[in-house]
C-alpha cells in the first residue's frame, strides 16, 4: 500500500530543503548587497515579473535555458538508475554539440532533413563515446567515473584542437566555426526569443524516457540493477549489456542536448571549454529524485533560479555564482536520506500505530457478530 | 623533431617541471588514498582544493604569512572534508553526491566566496606579494651535484613535504593503530564493528586527514604554482587523484608513481606546446588519455591476478 502521510513527507522535506537554500542565499545576499531588498527582487520576482508586467522575454529565456538541462537531467536519470556514477554527461553533450554544428554548416541538405540528421548525428555520438567507460567498467571493473571524469577533458581538448586548427572562421575575433546553414538552425517558437523548438522536443524526450523507465522491460532491468544487482544477475538477468545499454541511453541523450542547445540557441560553434550542462543534469536529477517526469520540474526550478542569480548581478552587483552555492545547499539536502529522518520515523510509527488500531478494531468487530 | 624531443626529455630542466607538476597532483592522490582505504570515495577533491587555494592566498594575504596561509588552507580542507562527512555519514548522502557538491561550491561559490571577502572578481593577482608565496629551497650538498641537483634541489617546501608525506601516509597506514583502523573500516566495516572499531568515527578521520593533504595540494597551487588564484586553477587536478589512485592500486607509493606519470606526460605536453608541428590542444589532452589507458591496463592486470589465483585454486 502506497503510504500517503509518507509522500507527503517527503514532499515536505523536499521543502525544506529549498527553504534553508533560499534562506541561506538570503543570508549572502544581505552580507553582500548593497541593497538587499532589490537584489531579492531581482533573485526571485524579476525572472518572471518586472514593472507590475509579465516579463515575457525573461520567461522564454527561462523555458530556452531549460532545455539542455532537461536533457542531461533525463541523462543522469538513466545512467544513476543503474547505479552508475558516470560523469561523462559534460563530454557527451560537447561532443553531440560539436558533430551537430559541423553537418550544419558543411553538408547541405534539405531543410527539415538536415536539422533532424544534424541531431541525429550528436545522438549518436554521444552515445557511441559513453561505450568506453560503460565496458571498462563492466569488462575490466574499473572505475566508471574516474574514466568518464578524464574522458571529458580528452574530448574537449580534441574538440578545441579542430575547432582552433581545422574549422575555424578567421574572420571572427573570437574562436568560433562557420556560421550554421540555414537550413539547420532549430526554428524558435516564439520568433524574437530565445525559446526554440527544442524545448518540445525535450519535453517530448521526458515522456519517451518515463514511459521507458517504467512501462519497458528494459527500464525495468536497468531500475531493478540499480537497486540490487545480484538479485539481477542471480534472476537472469544480462546486468552487463544493460548496464552498458544504460549508458549509451545517457550517452544519447547527452548528446542530443547538446545538439539541440548549439543548434537552437546559437548561429555558429563557439564553447571554447566543457558547458556544464552535465553537472547540472546531476542537480536537476537528484531534485527530481531520479524521476524522468520530475525532470522538466526541476530543470524549471534551475533556470528560474539561474536567471534570478543573472539579474541579480546586472541590477544589484551579486556575483552571479551564488547560484553554485544555493545549487550544491539544496543538492547536500535533498540528497540526505537522514535528513529529518527523526520526524520521518515518527510518522511511520504513528501510522503503523493507526494501522494496528483499526485491525484490532475490525477483529474485535467480527468477533462479536459471530 | 624526434631528435629534438629526446634531447628535451632527457634534459635537468625536464626533471625539474615533472617533479614541480607532480606535486599537487601527489598531496591530492594521497588524500584520495586516505579516504578510499577507509571506504569513503572522496571525490570533492577538486572542490576541496579550489577553496584551500582561495583561502590559502586569502589567509597569507591578511597576515602577510605564507605559512599561516598553509596552515589556514589545510585547516579549511579539513573544515570543508568535515561538511561532507556530516552529510555523507551522518545524513546519508550519497559520498559521490556529497562530492559533486563540495565541488560545486569549489566551482562558482569560491568567486562567489573571493567577492565576499576582498570585492575582486575572478582572481587574486593583484593581491600577491613575494611573503605570500612558499618559499623555494636549495637542498645543502644535493644542490651541487650536477644534472640531480638541477632537478632535485630549488623546489617549492611544499613539493618536499608532498613526497615526505608518501612516506608518512604509509607508516599512517600500515605502521599505527590508526592507519589499522582505517584500512579495517574500508575493507569490512562489520567486521571492524564488530570488534569494537567505531566506523562512523575512524570514516570522519579518514575523511580528515584527506581533506587535510588536498588542501596543501590547493595551496600548493595558488601560493606557488601559479602564484595566485583563479577560478581555471585546479583544472580538473582532484579528479586526476582520483584516477591516480586508482591507478596506483590505491596504496601511497602506488599513487605517488602515477602521480609521477601523469606529471611526466603533462611536462612532456608543456614542453612539445612550444614545437612546430604538435597541436598544443591534442598535446593537452595527453595526459588524460594516459591516465585512461593506465587505468585500463592496471583493470587489465588485475584481472588476470585473479584469474590466475582461481586457476591455481582448482
Amino acid at each position: 500500500m502506497e503510504n500517503k502521510h509518507y509522500n507527503m513527507f517527503e514532499i515536505f522535506r523536499g521543502f525544506i530543503a529549498i527553504a534553508i537554500a533560499i534562506f541561506v542565499a538570503f543570508i549572502l545576499i544581505l552580507i553582500c548587497a548593497d541593497d538587499p531588498g532589490k537584489a531579492l527582487e531581482c533573485l526571485l520576482i524579476k525572472p518572471i515579473i518586472s514593472n507590475g508586467a509579465l516579463n515575457t522575454k525573461s520567461i522564454f529565456t527561462i523555458l530556452a535555458r531549460m532545455t539542455p538541462i532537461i536533457f542531461t537531467g533525463l541523462a543522469v536519470c538513466v545512467m544513476f538508475s543503474a547505479n552508475q556514477f558516470n560523469l561523462g554527461g559534460e563530454g557527451a553533450v560537447m561532443l553531440g554539440g560539436f558533430v551537430a554544428a559541423l553537418l550544419g554548416i558543411y553538408i547541405p541538405m534539405a531543410s527539415g532533413v538536415h536539422i533532424l540528421v544534424a541531431v541525429l548525428a550528436g545522438t549518436i555520438m554521444g552515445g557511441l563515446i559513453m561505450i568506453i567507460p560503460a565496458v571498462i567498467k563492466v569488462k575490466l571493473k574499473a572505475s566508471e567515473m574516474v574514466c568518464s571524469l578524464m574522458m571529458n577533458y580528452v574530448i574537449m581538448y580534441i574538440i578545441l584542437h579542430f575547432l582552433n586548427n581545422v574549422f575555424a572562421d578567421r574572420s571572427k575575433g573570437a574562436t568560433q566555426t562557420y556560421p550554421f546553414l540555414n537550413t539547420a538552425i532549430i526554428p524558435k517558437i516564439i520568433p524574437t526569443s530565445e525559446l526554440s523548438w527544442g524545448f518540445a522536443i525535450a519535453i517530448l524526450a521526458t515522456v519517451i524516457v518515463a514511459y521507458f523507465m517504467y512501462r519497458t522491460r528494459w527500464g525495468y532491468s536497468i531500475r531493478m540493477i540499480g537497486i540490487n544487482e545480484s538479485f539481477s544477475k542471480y534472476s537472469g538477468m544480462k546486468v552487463g549489456s544493460i548496464i552498458v545499454l544504460s549508458q549509451v541511453i545517457g550517452g544519447m541523450l547527452s548528446g542530443m542536448g547538446g545538439a539541440i542547445e548549439i543548434l537552437g540557441r546559437e548561429n555558429a560553434f563557439k564553447w571554447l571549454d566543457l558547458p556544464g550542462y552535465g553537472w547540472t543534469g546531476i542537480t536537476v536529477a537528484i531534485l527530481a529524485k531520479n524521476n524522468p517526469i520530475m525532470i522538466p520540474f526541476a530543470a524549471l526550478f534551475i533556470s528560474y533560479l539561474n536567471r534570478g542569480c543573472e539579474l541579480m548581478s546586472i541590477y544589484a552587483g551579486v556575483p552571479a555564482e551564488m547560484i553554485d552555492i544555493i545549487q550544491a545547499v539544496i543538492f547536500l539536502f535533498f540528497a540526505a536520506e537522514h535528513f529529518l529522518s527523526g520526524t520521518r520515523q515518527k510518522i511511520v510509527v504513528k501510522d503503523a500505530k493507526e494501522e494496528l488500531h483499526k485491525k484490532e478494531l475490525a477483529t474485535s468487530g467480527e468477533g462479536g457478530n459471530a | 623533431m624526434f631528435h629534438q624531443l629526446v634531447d628535451m626529455v632527457f634534459s635537468a630542466s625536464f626533471g625539474y617541471s615533472i617533479i614541480r607538476i607532480t606535486s599537487p597532483i601527489l598531496f591530492a592522490a594521497l588524500a584520495a588514498v586516505v579516504a578510499e582505504k577507509g571506504g569513503v570515495v572522496n571525490i570533492g577533491l577538486e572542490g576541496i582544493m579550489m577553496i584551500s587555494a582561495l583561502f590559502g592566498v586569502l589567509f597569507s594575504y591578511w597576515t602577510n604569512s605564507w605559512l599561516i596561509g598553509v596552515v589556514g588552507a589545510v585547516v579549511i580542507g579539513v573544515l570543508v572534508a568535515m561538511i561532507m562527512a556530516v552529510f555523507a555519514l551522518k545524513l546519508k548522502t550519497d559520498i559521490i553526491l556529497a562530492g559533486i557538491a563540495i565541488n560545486l561550491l569549489g566551482g562558482g561559490g569560491t568567486v562567489f566566496l573571493l567577492y565576499l571577502f576582498t570585492g575582486l572578481k575572478g582572481n587574486t593577482a593583484s593581491l600577491t606579494t613575494p611573503n605570500m608565496l612558499t618559499p623555494k629551497v636549495n637542498i645543502p650538498l644535493l644542490k651541487d651535484i650536477p644534472v640531480i641537483g638541477q632537478i632535485f634541489s630549488g623546489h617549492s617546501v611544499l613539493t618536499y613535504v608532498a613526497f615526505l608525506l608518501v612516506i608518512l601516509v604509509w607508516v599512517l597506514l600500515y605502521k599505527t593503530a590508526m592507519g589499522l583502523r582505517i584500512r579495517a573500516v574500508g575493507e569490512n566495516p562489520n567486521a571492524a564493528d564488530s570488534v569494537g572499531v567505531s566506523v562512523l568515527k575512524t570514516q570522519y578521520i579518514a575523511l580528515a586527514i584527506s581533506g587535510a593533504l588536498a588542501g596543501l595540494g590547493g595551496a600548493y597551487m595558488s601560493m606557488y604554482y601559479s602564484q595566485s588564484w583563479n577560478i581555471g586553477i585546479v583544472a580538473g587536478r582532484g579528479f586526476i587523484a582520483l584516477a591516480a589512485q586508482a591507478m596506483g592500486q590505491g596504496e601511497p607509493v602506488g599513487a605517488m608513481l602515477s602521480s609521477l606519470l601523469f606529471g611526466f606526460a603533462s611536462a612532456l605536453g608543456n614542453k612539445m606546446e612550444g614545437m612546430q608541428g604538435f597541436s598544443s590542444y591534442l598535446v593537452a589532452s595527453i595526459p588524460y588519455a594516459v591516465t585512461i589507458i593506465g587505468l585500463v591496463i592496471y583493470a587489465m592486470s588485475t584481472i588476470k591476478k585473479v584469474k590466475r589465483f582461481k586457476d591455481s585454486d582448482k
